[in-house]
């Protein structure tokens, strides 16, 4: 089911009310269970998700190597808070506990992809190129 | 570093040769034992799942490297793939498994597809009819527990059970079911076909305050200043965490082994030396390490579930001068009381940091409360 809930989470952006009714038909499982799973899992998202899912590290390795100050600069730079999507749908900010990049520190993900030994610049050129 | 040797495929052939039992009785007389934290004989465990009468069987590499700081096993996945399928399929040939899986941990998706061409191209190479399939997980650092683990290929919360019964017994779907590290599986090919395989030597993954960070090769029992001094720290050191559940001590001569850093409270772990130096608060540490239990307490049990998010309040209130001596009391109490009831390793070892940094920094957290 994980691999199933993923499939609808990468073609969506997110999982909603009706992919998981839709998969509760098909599997036989209630739809209790699939939801209950879903939000067990912190990829998952049971609401609409931005065009680029930026997952920043927060682990010990990154935070000694200042990801706290990223983690604003990208707050700010986004204007929004951890958890939430920009007004034009572009932008998604998650903390994430540790992606394994920890001698790459500061690190984050971009839908999936890795960016590592983060500055101020490098963000700004990444986002750049996301924009355009 | 022995774990890039390339054994192109010859090991699969020489188990096939040994037979399930001399597959078994190689892997403990050389002495393989678990890297995911735990150090179980891996022979052992092979054995126990083979000598159960069940006709389904189930094997899982455990690659989801969630322990913050951790990295060794993306070393392999990266550089020597290889091995770690090939160890699969010869435990697969052990105890004629149903089917194996690689749970991989999703942050490392980009990797998906390279892990895919390696198990088509080492299944070839070795002839092996087994069935081998990929799940990558969702970002629960619990699922890195076997129990939990378990019920998240069911397709569940991937929340843990009580132990016993063991997977090896009650394991996927309740049949016997090997669950061993990423780096066990890779070490299991090099053990049989290398006579001069030493088990000694493990992986480390070395971070934090350095300035070179990266996965070192050395025997078990190195010691610390010499691993540290690797690193090439850029300020004083003042303590090492071994990753977030191992606990955290000062920087001191001592050899790593179980036994030295246990005397201190402390767990070896998967080998996660994260390096702090003089210039870092250990306050700022446990509020960081607070934080990440807290979002990863998986709910289950109520000591960890709200003992994790209790602590983090308070530590917070510590980082803004808003706590006073009495506080750290209670912090003391909670950390206790999660670390002594919670139901699985999670909650057990969720404040073990804490406990340590109480013990051995106290004043650091003196100084910020009234």
């Amino acid at each position: 089911m994980l691999n199933e809930l993923r499939k609808i989470q990468k073609k969506h952006g997110y999982v909603s009310e009706d992919s998981i009714k839709k998969l509760s038909k098909k599997t036989g499982i209630p739809v209790s269970i699939i939801y209950g799973v879903t939000t067990f899992y912190a990829k998952l998202h049971t609401k609409p998700t931005g065009k680029y899912i930026i997952e920043i590290c927060d682990s010990p390795s990154c935070y000694l190597n200042g990801s706290l100050d990223i983690i604003k600069y990208l707050e700010r730079k986004l204007d929004i808070k951890s958890g939430q999507t920009t007004q034009d749908k572009k932008f998604s900010l998650f903390i994430d506990s540790c992606i394994g990049c920890c001698d790459e520190a500061p690190a984050m993900l971009i839908n999936g992809k890795p960016y590592t030994k983060l500055t101020k610049e490098k963000i700004d050129k990444i986002l750049k190129k996301c924009k355009s | 570093m022995q774990i890039l040797r390339k054994t192109d495929q010859k090991a699969y052939a020489k188990a096939k040769k040994l037979g399930p039992k001399g597959v078994v009785k190689i892997l403990k007389d050389k002495g393989l034992t678990g890297r995911g934290g735990a150090s179980f004989p891996t022979g052992l465990k092979w054995e126990m799942v083979l000598k159960e009468k069940e006709k389904e069987k189930y094997i899982i590499c455990n690659a989801d490297e969630g322990e913050p700081g951790t990295f060794k096993d993306k070393f392999i996945l990266v550089n020597n793939p290889e091995l770690v399928i090939e160890g699969i399929l010869i435990a697969a040939y052990t105890i004629k498994a149903t089917r194996a899986y690689i749970y991989l941990r999703g942050e490392y998706e980009y990797l998906e597809n390279k892990i895919r061409n390696v198990i088509k191209k080492v299944k070839a190479k070795t002839k092996s009819k087994a069935n081998i399939e990929l799940i990558v997980g969702q970002g629960a650092y619990i699922c890195g527990d076997e129990t939990a683990i378990i019920a998240s290929i069911e397709g569940k919360r991937g929340q843990p059970r009580k132990k016993p019964p063991f997977p090896t017994v009650h394991g996927l779907y309740g049949k016997p079911t090997i669950i061993n590290n990423l780096e066990t599986f890779a070490n299991v090919p090099l053990a049989i076909l290398f006579d001069d395989w030493d088990s000694k030597l493990t992986l480390f993954s070395l971070s934090g305050d350095v300035t070179k960070p990266g996965v070192y090769e050395l025997p078990v029992g190195t010691n610390l200043r010499k691993l540290v001094e690797l690193g090439k720290p850029k300020h004083k050191v003042k303590a090492v965490y071994f990753g977030c559940f191992g606990g955290c001590m000062p920087y001191s001569n001592i050899n790593l082994t179980n036994e030295n850093v246990c005397g201190k409270d402390c767990m070896l772990g998967a080998h996660t030396i994260i390096v702090v130096d003089e210039k870092h608060s250990i306050v700022d540490m446990a509020t960081n390490v607070a934080k990440f239990y807290e979002f990863e307490s998986c709910g289950k049990c109520t000591p960890c579930r709200e003992g994790t998010m209790r602590i983090l309040n308070i530590l917070e209130n510590i980082s803004l001068l808003e706590a006073r001596k009495r506080d750290l009391e209670t912090l003391q109490e909670l950390a206790e009381v999660v670390k002594e009831t919670s139901l699985c390793g999670l909650g057990q070892t969720a404040t073990q940091h804490l406990l340590n940094a109480l013990k051995f920094f106290r004043k650091e957290f003196e100084e910020k409360c009234r």
